[in-house]
């Protein structure tokens, strides 16, 4: 099993090599993207990015000496057909500096790249929304090696599409940045936060009503005050605890690392630490954080360690009970038997 | 391309008595479930042709064999033509599909909005006809954006890539919604011919939903595939931004956030109907 790391400086790869990072994901936009599209979305990220082919060179030379290898993320939504030869473009540069695999969420261009640079994997974008087996068929039929899922999967899910679909390999989300809606069917812009930054975090202020036009009745709204003062809670570790961390600088957050056992046993080939725009403290630790759950699953240790140890990493005991920080909360269902 | 097709969503049964009805009678109908009399007398016209029967975006909605069986009767007396609206999909959801796909005449519409149940309509369902839905339909559709934005909000439909990913799989028509900031040219360069829905966009899915967490407690409260209790199907709720002038007014209604059509949206919409540029339209059955 593999970690995924994320990158957006040359000088991240070598320290996260060395805390155990075997794969790394970033994105490029070209300088001259945003002046001929109007657009920032060479790969649905305003930042986080690197902007030379130097640095892409660079960031690929130095992941090959630590036996690492580099992805490059293009995942926008929609390309139009001037942004597809555009892409291409990018995506033979990449090819011809080494370039190891390309993440891609439009399945068009995917069956395009895989066509013309049979050298480079293929790996489908979480954007893609492939989260069953007929889609990792596509995928594969595309040209794909490798399918990311969507964030919101189950354990049984991941392991159902990678048994029904053992010739393509199986990504799944270990740690940060969760998402409300499913990124794909997401069809927002991440607005500035003076405008109301992405979508799911923005101020909407909700009236309820009754479909058939009849009221509310007070005990439903009742019912509902609960459930929306609840789901801003759910909220709150959804986006990171509030994007802390623990002195240390362990981050909170969405975490998958109690699964970390049954995703091996279900047979995904590779675990994803989300965050391209984070400071490099947290990506370091967070690839620790990762690289020493997944050392003692390879060791044999129990489901039950391992979730023990897990728990204590950060400390999070208080925060993992709720259940709302944890990509996988059927673990604690597990548990609870 | 004349008067575009009328199709009426809906994820259970309704009552369709109203669509055999004199033009006024619809326009009654119209203005009872969507409020708004300049579109209930644009549509009344137009007789209805299709029903839509089940849910673009909530697998929880995925009617059951005995549901299609009676909408499948009810769409044959009242004389429209069945389509069956499929969510994106989960392993147990393609599972559950495949007894729905058998159920369907030849030639029926299939709406995928997720590309493994468009694979299996190609390999395994080959006279059943896919319709690539709005999930699957990319487009910018935030309706916090001002015009500002409208160069960020194209789509990708017509690249050479997209149109051999339909060709592949057997698509040969689209759903989509209006354009934020649709110009005359909106609608020109779709490279199929295109269902639009009205009155409102769909924004954004989640596969968690709020409403459907009402029941839930504990750790998986707001986690995937719990058993909702069809809360949408009772109530919805008006989003609004306090202190922000957003366009259209914005409805969660389940897992989905949508947004009503704008007054320029609406009027784009019935310029691309005049100029013949829209297969059919789309209307839900029943108020958000």
């Amino acid at each position: 099993m593999r970690i995924v790391a994320p990158v957006s400086r040359v000088a991240e790869i070598e320290p996260l090599a060395q805390a155990g990072a075997n794969e790394f994901y970033c994105g490029l936009v070209p300088p001259d993207w945003l002046g001929r599209f109007h657009a920032i979305n060479a790969n649905r990220r305003p930042s986080g990015n690197l902007t030379r082919y130097e640095d892409l060179a660079s960031a690929i030379d130095i992941a090959h000496a630590h036996e690492a290898t580099v992805s490059l993320v293009l995942n926008a939504q929609h390309y139009s057909a001037a942004q597809i030869g555009a892409a291409e473009e990018i995506a033979g540069r990449f090819a011809a500096l080494g370039g190891d695999a390309l993440i891609i969420s439009d399945l068009g261009l995917l069956h395009a790249l895989s066509t013309r640079f049979p050298a480079l994997r293929m790996h489908v974008s979480s954007v893609a929304t492939c989260r069953n087996a007929g889609a990792a068929r596509l995928c594969r039929e595309l040209g794909a090696q490798r399918l990311i899922l969507p964030r919101d999967v189950t354990l049984a899910e991941a392991a159902s599409i990678a048994a029904e679909v053992p010739d393509i390999e199986i990504e799944a989300f270990v740690l940060n940045d969760g998402c409300i809606f499913e990124e794909g069917a997401c069809h927002t812009i991440h607005l500035p936060g003076q405008l109301g930054g992405p979508i799911c975090l923005d101020r909407f202020e909700y009236r309820y009503r009754r479909r058939d036009g009849s009221d509310v009745s007070p005990r439903l709204a009742a019912r509902l005050q609960e459930n929306d003062a609840e789901y801003e809670r759910w909220l709150w570790y959804r986006f990171s605890c509030g994007f802390s961390t623990t002195p240390e600088g362990l981050p909170y957050g969405p975490c998958g690392l109690c699964a970390v056992p049954a995703l091996r046993r279900g047979r995904v080939a590779a675990i994803k630490i989300a965050g391209r725009e984070a400071p490099t403290a947290r990506k370091l630790a967070s690839v620790r954080m990762v690289r020493s759950v997944l050392d003692r699953v390879r060791c044999g240790e129990d489901d039950a360690d391992v979730r023990e140890f897990a728990m204590k990493l950060r400390p999070s005991e208080a925060h993992c009970a709720t259940g709302y920080m944890c990509y996988y909360p059927e673990v604690l269902r597990a548990e609870a038997r | 391309m004349n008067a575009p097709e009328l199709a009426v969503a809906a994820c259970h049964a309704l009552d369709l008595t109203w669509i055999a009805a004199a033009p006024a009678e619809r326009a009654r109908h119209w203005q009872r479930i969507h409020g708004d009399a300049e579109l209930a007398a644009w549509l009344a016209p137009l007789q209805p042709t299709h029903l839509y029967f089940g849910s673009e975006f909530c697998e929880h909605l995925l009617p059951s064999t005995r549901a299609l069986r009676e909408a499948l009767r009810q769409a044959e007396s009242a004389g429209l033509r069945l389509v069956l609206l499929s969510p994106v999909a989960s392993p147990e959801v393609l599972a559950r599909l495949d007894a729905l796909l058998t159920m369907l005449p030849a030639g029926s519409e299939v709406v995928v909005n997720d590309w493994g149940v468009a694979h299996e309509l190609a390999s395994r369902f080959p006279d059943l006809r896919p319709v690539a839905g709005r999930v699957l339909c990319r487009m910018t559709k935030d309706p916090r954006l001002d015009a500002g934005w409208a160069g960020r909000c194209g789509h990708g439909l017509a690249a050479p890539t997209m149109r051999g990913l339909f060709a592949r799989l057997g698509i040969r028509s689209l759903e989509i919604d209006v354009p934020l900031f649709a110009d005359d040219a909106a609608f020109a360069d779709l490279p199929l011919p295109t269902a639009v829905h009205l009155p409102y966009v769909y924004v954004a899915k989640g596969r968690m939903c709020r409403a459907g967490s009402l029941a839930v407690k504990g750790p998986e409260r707001f986690a995937v595939g719990r058993r909702c209790q069809k809360e949408c199907l009772r109530f919805s709720a008006l989003a609004s931004r306090p202190g922000r002038a957003d366009a259209g007014a914005s409805v969660q209604l389940g897992n989905t956030l949508f947004s009503r059509h704008s007054a320029a949206m609406a009027h784009s919409l019935r310029q691309a109907v005049d100029g013949k540029r829209v297969a059919r339209l789309v209307v839900p059955g029943a108020p958000l």
